[in-house]
């Protein structure tokens, strides 16, 4: 509003929608098959067993904890961009999945989200 | 969650002057060392976590725990850089809310144990009231502070379903002061938050409207003037594209050239530039510029010095006068002398004459003539009937529809700063209320003080010394005395017979001839036949009626041509009675004989001079003197200073005093309805009642005129001139006068002079032998 002299809080907009603001958000691609939805969430340097996936209806949620596991003694950080701690992301899709079949795989720092129907696996 | 999750020990970030809320972003400096150090601390762990933390007093340069708010925010670094070595840029994002426990370490940085503290959810309808409150208040305030803010921002701030959110949102947009935002964090429930946040948007929004209403009043008044502005500087732009010039600009530009190539007084170019400077600044459509335009194009116009190059040829001078006017040998010698003296003194002032007389003897024709002779400018005006002493001096420029005086417009007429001015009329000046134009006068007559005349317009210093100044008057006494004073008096008394016909012939009939379409063969007037109109068609000291007179003959003579008769016609005094009706019949006519009590007086008015009698006869029975004729006071004094002196010498007269006794006496002046007055009548009354008593008849071709004292002597008069000729109209060729007035004979026709006889009287009783005859014998027989 008015132009204040100290630090200025800001909001988060994008995809702040979903999820609340208080976690780190990974990027994600979505891609859609004749069976069913593949999603490629960008978690690099995330330890599979940080990650929890949940399907819920059409809204795939995924979070878990970046940590940051490279600490070596005798160095420090003199410049960080990449977020750590919690993360959460939940995308919606267009519809339904009807009985779905969840597949995760995670490759090179990429988390593989293969949702497919029945049939379509068949 | 457990207890174990919910105790965290981190390290502390003290900030000044703000609060971090959950859920937010915030950029953040770091340079204390302290601060640096517990940020590195952070940043070395797996989760990059800190506490951050608002301190009491921003001016703390090391603070301990006491020092800070018991409640902070548990935050996650988000971004970090180091734009130099010292200090540290971080992006903090906060996560939750927590209590300050115990300090665990202090050195090289404050590590605090920290106990989580969510606000436990709470879903009340007051919540949900406030929630909603909260949201309206806060579009309006986003309306009111950014009217262009995106519309994904209030979008946002309704689609925020959690009110917490929502309040730490708008904590972090509206600007609070410390405390405020620190009482928001530590709210205990979710609806003392919002209540807290209700009050401050309620608070801002005020603030917001009240802003809002005066910047919308300040821009009301400003846009409306903006907005011509805009249009303005539009056009010009257009004007330019078009090679047109602007038309104000251009005007202004043209004025200051014909500024710059004036020859200007000091005074007045510096006057000029700033009225100029004044102009340029003013939009067309101010109401001054108008009138600053037309001051400055009169300023521009003005002969400031610009004098005309005066004609020092005297012998051309002295052929152009007798060219144009016939006599007048004292006005044309006294215009012949300025000239001589303007030959050795260029710099000399020029004087200020006033022609005064009879009308119709040439005064304005003249003033024209001199104009001519002197290769001055000429200009005239009226002062007739003028009251008001602005029409002379101007109205200031502060009055709507000001303009200059009548003297600067002719002067800007004239086009040169020395023309000859005729000011006409000066005796008929009015004078009321609003001032007395003769005061006006004074100074613009008076060649001291005009040097630097000011008119109430202009405001600035015109010299009219150069100014040859000529004013005209019938009658002197209507003049006020200073004016006069000011003046070089040139009486143009009339003219006589001899010279009428004179002027006639050189002027007069070449100009009707020529009004009439004749040529100057086609009508020609013998001499007779102009004195027929001279002295039985008009009674004047002027010309007027003779032009009239010998107008109507030519009109006449044009209208027999147009007819069809072409011959040449020769006007006789036999022919005036077809041609212009029966004379005028004069009084003198009835008197050829006068019964005794009557006497033959002269008179000076204003349109020249005029044969007086005065009638007395006895009254029997009666005993006062009766005085009737529409007499003045002074003329009534005579009468009875005549009456005295008779009654008081009847004995040596040879008078019998019993009339004295027993009758009364009347006496009248004709014409009854004209006003008299004046002494001069004195001589006439006595020589009346002298003949009255004695019963003798005076001479019917003598007039006379004089002023009479009780005890007989004769005192001279004014006006001898216009008496003399108006006696000669009369067809008297004898005059009695006061010996005094004999050196005022110079002034006559030399015709004049030798065919009247002039009687000098010192007394009364040479009055009455010069008058009455047989009086000698009388006188004697007394003796």
């Amino acid at each position: 509003m008015r132009d204040k002299p100290k630090q200025l809080p800001v909001i988060l907009f994008a995809g702040s929608q979903a999820g609340t603001a208080t976690c780190w958000q990974p990027a994600v691609d979505i891609y859609r098959s004749r069976s069913g939805w593949l999603l490629k969430f960008d978690l690099a340097g995330v330890r599979v067993e940080d990650v929890e996936v949940l399907v819920e209806g059409c809204h795939v949620t995924v979070r878990g904890v970046r940590r940051d596991w490279v600490l070596e003694e005798g160095y420090w950080h003199y410049a960080m961009e990449i977020a750590y701690n919690r993360f959460e992301r939940t995308v919606q899709l267009p519809c339904e999945v009807p009985h779905p079949h969840t597949q995760l795989e995670y490759r090179h720092g990429i988390l593989i989200v293969r949702l497919d129907t029945e049939e379509g696996s068949r | 969650m457990s207890d174990t999750e919910r105790i965290h020990i981190l390290p502390v970030l003290p900030l000044k002057n703000s609060v971090l809320f959950p859920h937010l972003l915030m950029p953040l400096a770091v340079g204390r060392p302290a601060s640096v150090a517990a940020v590195e601390a952070a940043l070395a762990t797996e989760g990059k976590e800190i506490v951050i933390v608002a301190q009491r007093e921003a001016a703390t340069e090391m603070p301990g725990l006491e020092d800070l708010y018991r409640v902070g925010t548990r935050a996650v670094i988000k971004k970090m850089a180091r734009p130099d070595e010292s200090r540290l840029e971080l992006i903090v994002l906060g996560v939750e809310r927590v209590v300050l426990l115990k300090a665990e370490q202090t050195e090289p940085y404050m590590q605090v144990r920290v106990r989580d503290w969510p606000l436990p959810d709470e879903r009340s309808t007051e919540v949900e009231a406030l929630h909603r409150a909260v949201v309206d208040l806060a579009g309006r305030a986003l309306s009111l502070a950014q009217p262009q803010a995106p519309a994904e921002l209030s979008q946002f701030l309704v689609s925020t379903e959690d009110p917490l959110r929502l309040v730490y949102l708008m904590a972090g947009m509206l600007s609070l002061e410390l405390g405020k935002e620190q009482s928001l964090l530590e709210a205990q429930t979710r609806s003392e938050a919002l209540r807290l946040m209700h009050a401050y948007l309620a608070h801002e929004v005020q603030v917001l409207e009240l802003r809002s209403k005066i910047a919308s009043e300040t821009q009301s008044e400003m846009s409306k003037q903006q907005r011509e502005y805009v249009l303005r500087q539009q056009m010009r732009a257009i004007q330019q594209e078009l090679g047109e010039k602007d038309p104000q600009q251009a005007e202004i530009e043209l004025l200051r050239e014909r500024l710059a190539k004036l020859e200007l007084p000091e005074e007045v170019r510096k006057e000029a530039e700033r009225e100029l400077g004044r102009l340029e600044r003013l939009p067309p459509g101010a109401p001054d510029h108008q009138v600053i335009r037309t001051y400055l194009d009169y300023v521009v116009e003005l002969p400031w010095n610009r004098h005309t190059q005066d004609n020092l040829d005297i012998a051309r001078a002295r052929q152009i006068l007798d060219e144009d006017h016939y006599d007048l040998k004292d006005v044309k010698e006294r215009i012949l002398e300025h000239l001589g003296v303007l030959k050795l003194n260029p710099g000399a002032k020029a004087p200020i004459l006033c022609f005064f007389g009879p009308p119709g003897v040439g005064k304005t024709s003249l003033g024209q003539s001199i104009a001519r002779a002197l290769g001055r400018k000429f200009e005239r005006m009226s002062l007739g009937g003028l009251h008001d002493e602005a029409e002379l001096r101007g109205h200031r420029r502060t009055y709507i529809g000001a303009m200059p005086g009548r003297i600067m417009q002719a002067i800007r007429r004239a086009g040169s700063a020395n023309p000859l001015l005729m000011l006409d009329e000066v005796d008929k000046l009015g004078r009321d209320f609003r001032g007395d134009p003769a005061a006006a006068l004074l100074e613009i007559l008076d060649p001291e003080q005009n040097k630097t005349f000011r008119d109430n317009y202009l405001d600035l210093p015109f010299d009219l010394s150069k100014v040859f100044f000529i004013t005209t008057a019938n009658a002197l006494d209507t003049v006020p005395a200073p004016l006069l004073d000011r003046m070089e008096m040139l009486r143009l008394a009339g003219y006589s017979e001899e010279e009428k016909i004179e002027i006639a012939r050189r002027y007069l009939i070449p100009r009707q001839l020529q009004q009439a379409g004749l040529a100057a063969d086609e009508c020609v007037f013998t001499d007779e036949a102009l004195v027929e109109i001279i002295s039985h068609y008009t009674r004047e000291a002027g010309l007027r009626q003779l032009e009239r007179g010998i107008g109507r003959v030519a009109r006449k003579v044009a209208l027999r041509h147009a007819e069809g008769d072409p011959t040449a016609v020769t006007v006789r005094a036999a022919d005036l009675v077809e041609l212009l009706g029966p004379p005028i019949p004069a009084p003198e006519e009835l008197r050829k004989e006068l019964p005794p009590g009557v006497a033959t007086g002269l008179a000076w008015t204003e349109t020249g001079g005029e044969v007086l009698y005065v009638e007395a006869t006895l009254l029997p029975g009666g005993k006062d003197l009766t005085i009737t004729g529409h007499i003045g006071e002074v003329m009534q004094e005579s009468a009875k200073a005549a009456r005295s002196y008779i009654w008081a010498n009847a004995a040596r007269l040879g008078i019998d005093p019993a009339p004295f006794k027993d009758s009364g006496l009347h006496v009248h002046v004709p014409a009854g309805a004209i006003p008299k007055d004046g002494p001069s009548a004195g001589v006439t009354m006595a020589t009346a009642l002298a003949s009255l008593y004695m019963q003798a008849p005076p001479r019917s071709d003598t007039a006379m005129t004089g002023e009479v004292t009780l005890t007989g002597l004769v005192l001279p008069i004014g006006g001898v001139k216009e008496k003399v000729l108006a006696a000669r109209r009369a067809g008297l060729k004898r005059i009695v006068l006061p010996r005094a007035n004999q050196k005022d004979l110079r002034d006559l026709p030399e015709k004049v002079r030798a065919e009247t006889e002039f009687v000098f009287a010192d007394r009364i009783e040479d009055v009455l032998a010069a008058v009455i005859p047989g009086l000698e014998a009388r006188l004697s027989r007394a003796a």
